[in-house]
């Protein structure tokens, strides 16, 4: 696969990710209210197909494009700082998930701390983006 | 084979609002898109919630977006000189953030109009135009990644 392709497939997976982040996000804030609570759960299937696909795909897709092209190394610092931002993401989207996963199969109450681990996931995606476009250290 | 990865540094924060404007965009018509469709699948009250769900989103989080993808897609293209550039990549972004500004417009539209006209009922033809209509934008989206990141000649 040329450089085009990989790139075009990693990007698309980053945008799948974001998109579960988005809808995991809208399920957090329906949440707040008692009577849009098991509405808002119809979003959850979705969500927890896109996040674990997207973030693989993204991690995966992501390294091809480091060792494809000889301008990057997995040893620079922008990349090594954005595997461990991808697995703090994934650990945190993964609690997210699990956490809706539960509410909608076993009627379990909302987690109150669900609006924290959104902004935290939001964040963390966020600072990947920052690293992605800006690249620090790289020469 | 590429020619140029590292960028100059003041192209950087354009970048950024375009990717992450168009990142927000695309999100936010999803989670329309699946609330919607959902809504249609369903006959329970909750349809009407999921209706409300969708058009809001398009209203409050789409809208927004695109202009924050749109502006910084203009910013970033002056810092490149390609204003007057007659790529063809250039022009199919145009394609998709212009053509898919003006159907994001429509479902937004359509998808509120449904709202205001059955505000407690299931989907009716209205939104489930707008379900459809964001699909296609989805696809769009698709279409403008593709064209960003390959670059076809």
């Amino acid at each position: 696969m040329g450089y085009s392709t990989l790139l075009f497939l990693h990007v698309t997976s980053a945008f799948t990710m974001v998109t579960a982040a988005g809808l995991f996000l809208a399920i957090a804030l329906a949440q707040r209210s008692e009577r849009h609570s098991a509405t808002a759960l119809r979003l959850a299937p979705v969500a927890g197909i896109l996040f674990p696909v997207g973030g693989l795909l993204a991690i995966v897709f992501g390294v091809w494009l480091a060792l494809h092209d000889s301008q990057y190394s997995l040893g620079d610092g922008w990349i090594i700082a954005a595997i461990v931002l991808w697995v703090i993401g994934s650990a945190i989207g993964g609690r997210i998930s699990g956490g809706y996963r539960k509410m909608a199969s076993a009627g379990a109450s909302p987690d109150p701390s669900a609006l924290v681990l959104n902004l935290a996931f939001i964040v963390t995606l966020l600072v990947i983006l920052i690293d992605m476009i800006y690249k620090p250290g790289a020469s | 084979m590429t020619a140029l990865i590292i960028r100059p540094d003041s192209w950087n924060l354009p970048l950024l609002l375009h990717v992450g404007g168009a990142m927000a965009l695309v999100a936010s018509v999803t989670v329309a898109a699946v609330a919607l469709i959902q809504g249609w699948r369903t006959s329970d009250p909750s349809a009407a919630a999921l209706k409300r769900f969708g058009a809001r989103t398009l209203l409050y989080a789409a809208i927004p977006s695109f202009f924050v993808m749109r502006i910084a897609a203009e910013w970033i293209l002056s810092k490149e000189g390609l204003e007057n550039s007659n790529a063809t990549w250039i022009g199919d972004g145009f394609l998709a953030a212009d053509f898919g500004g003006l159907v994001l417009l429509i479902t937004t539209i359509v998808a509120n109009v449904a709202v205001r006209r059955g505000p407690d009922s299931g989907l009716g033809k209205l939104a489930k135009v707008a379900a459809s209509l964001s699909v296609v934008l989805i696809a769009l989206y698709v279409f403008a990644v593709w064209a960003m990141t390959t670059k076809p000649a």
